[in-house]
């Protein structure tokens, strides 16, 4: 189990996060839904231990042991991964580097990550990584990486982002895959597709968890009140 | 493929040298046009149609080297440059004249294998001329000692004809650079196109010197000149690119990328941008800096740690 306690994040002398806990259980599929601006990103990036996301106070836990001052690397290693929301763009890697790390790995396998992706193997492996691929090209390969690290645990920032409309059913099937394969996915989103996949919910408002619950029951309070109440710092006042 | 007598087993040990470095096994095959220089010495030549190679010692040891090509000739298989020094120490100096005829289809791959010196200098001059509607290709690759003794000079003058065509990739990025002096200086007619390349990989205390300078002289005429040097531990690095716009429609693009790791490099780089024709076009994009926070990262968060991420980066960016 992946767990936040108490965690306060503030930059620049603003507070961004201020005092969330969470837990995400093995195996199932949380969201983390809230409007722009809230802190959705930064909790994904504080879990994963960023350089510039050193939290203020509270502490993680991966299976009861504390986590907070591990580096991305260690974290990675213990089964944390990351989807990011976009990507960043390398020079002069394939497709192929990329996926592998330059280690050796069963190309059957890679070619099967693409295919969940929707990218046909044959006209990406030798792609490069850089500025030519489109934004959803991108995000995919991303998305075929995440697939190939088996992570314990995968972040998904905005899975969807970038990402043309009619591949909605391809980012659902891979958290189908995902899911069966034991990961356990925290994903940040508000596209109702998405978060209908996810089990329980974080509605998060103004840095602080507001709601919390059965997924659906989130999603729906999410769409009667936030949507149209844009107050970012409604948490605060309530 | 002429061996010259008496020199076989230099022409042997440089091929050696060339083989295991590259995994390209073109040396020894006699279709294959080569030029291979150890030292001061000419020790294999290798003609192909349409090509015609002279070669020259002068007393104090300078070796000149004509290349002509016949006007409409295509060679189909790259022609090899091997230039070599075998000994601890001394200075190798080349001349090469390359005079490429119209509607001429060439590549040419240039090695330097200055892996077993001391301390050398090595300085090599070429003028090339490329007639009209010509595709030359010229890729150079330098293998140098570890220990940072080769001091390298390569000064090219190129005229390039209208609407021929001129790419040139020049790396030094597998072994250590020691001194490194490159300067490329083109001019372009109408029509004709360039593109330069060069990557360099400095470690310890390397000192690299880019000069890449195009002259657009011809309307129409399109050049792009990319200089990438990844510094690291006290490497010093200077880049000055330039581009002169001095023709109807003629568009220069200049790029500078400087990666630099470590608190004691001392990089530097200045982009020159002229134009004397008001329909003339030229731009620049000049960075110095870290490897990207973001790129990093990312692959951090794949279990790679950071000292394998910068590398996975670097060897995308120099490759
Ligand atoms: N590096 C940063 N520096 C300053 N402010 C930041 C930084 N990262 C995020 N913020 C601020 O923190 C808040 C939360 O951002 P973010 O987590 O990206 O929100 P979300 O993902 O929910 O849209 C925003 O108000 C944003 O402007
Ligand atoms: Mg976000």
């Amino acid at each position: 189990m992946l767990r936040l306690e108490n965690i306060k994040y503030s930059k620049n002398s603003n507070d961004i996060i201020k005092g969330i806990s969470m837990k995400f259980e093995e195996e199932k599929v949380y969201g983390i839904v809230g409007n722009n601006g809230v802190g959705k990103s930064t909790i994904g990036y504080i879990i994963m231990g960023l350089s510039d996301y050193t939290v203020n106070d509270g502490k993680i836990f991966l299976d009861d042991n504390d986590i907070t001052d591990l580096s991305i690397t260690e974290r990675a290693k213990k089964g944390i991964a990351l989807l990011w929301q976009e990507p960043a763009r390398f020079e002069g890697i394939t497709v192929k580097n990329y996926l592998t790390l330059n280690k050796k790995m069963n190309i059957k396998e890679i070619e099967e990550a693409l295919n969940l992706v929707n990218l046909d193997p044959d006209k990406y492996l030798n792609r490069l990584v850089d500025k030519k691929l489109s934004g959803g090209e991108r995000k995919k390969v991303e998305l075929a990486s995440c697939i190939l690290l088996k992570p314990k645990y995968l972040i998904m920032d905005e899975p969807d982002s970038g990402i043309d409309i009619m591949s909605l059913d391809m980012i659902v099937g891979v958290m189908d895959y995902l899911k069966n394969k034991g990961t356990t996915l925290i994903v940040i989103t508000h596209r109702k597709e998405i978060a209908r996949k996810c089990e329980y919910s974080y509605l998060i408002c103004a840095g602080k968890v507001f709601l919390e619950g059965e997924s659906n029951k989130i999603v729906e309070y999410y769409e009667k009140t936030c949507d149209t109440c844009g107050h970012i710092n409604y948490a605060e006042e309530a | 493929m002429d061996i010259v007598k008496g020199y076989e087993e230099e022409f042997n040990q440089l091929v050696d040298i060339y083989e295991k470095n590259t995994e390209d096994k073109s040396l020894r095959n006699p279709s294959v046009a080569t030029i291979i220089v150890s030292g001061n010495k000419v020790v294999g030549l290798n003609s192909v149609k349409g090509m015609y190679i002279n070669s020259k010692v002068r007393n104090d040891g300078l070796v000149m080297i004509d290349v002509e090509i016949e006007d409409n000739t295509v060679i189909p298989i790259p022609v090899h440059l091997c230039t070599g020094f075998l000994e601890k120490t001394g200075e190798q100096i080349l001349k090469f004249n390359y005079n490429i005829g119209s509607n001429v289809r060439v590549k040419f791959k240039s090695h330097c294998i200055l892996t077993k010196v001391e301390k050398l200098h090595h300085y090599m001059e070429s003028e090339m001329y490329i007639g009209k509607n010509s595709h030359v290709v010229y890729e150079d690759e330098h293998f140098h000692d570890e220990n940072g003794g080769v001091f390298v000079e390569t000064i090219t003058k190129m005229k390039v004809d209208e609407n021929a065509y001129f790419a040139s990739k020049f790396y030094e990025t597998k072994t250590r650079v020691g001194r490194i002096n490159v300067v490329m200086d083109i001019e372009l007619k109408d029509n004709a196109k360039v593109n330069l390349e060069s990557k360099i990989y400095g470690q310890k205390d390397d000192i690299i010197d880019i000069k890449e300078v195009l002259r657009l002289n011809g309307e129409n005429s399109s050049g792009i000149a990319t200089s990438t040097v990844f510094a690291t531990d006290s490497t010093k690095a200077h880049v000055i690119n330039e581009a002169y716009g001095n023709a109807p429609y003629a568009r220069g693009h200049i790029e500078c990328n400087e990666i630099v790791k470590g608190s004691n490099v001392s990089v530097s780089t200045i982009p020159v941008l002229k134009v004397n024709n008001e329909k003339a076009e030229l731009t620049h994009e000049a960075s110095v800096g870290r490897i990207k926070q973001d790129q990093l990262e990312t692959l951090m968060s794949k279990g790679l740690t950071e000292d394998e991420a910068a590398e996975f980066i670097v060897n995308g960016l120099l490759s």
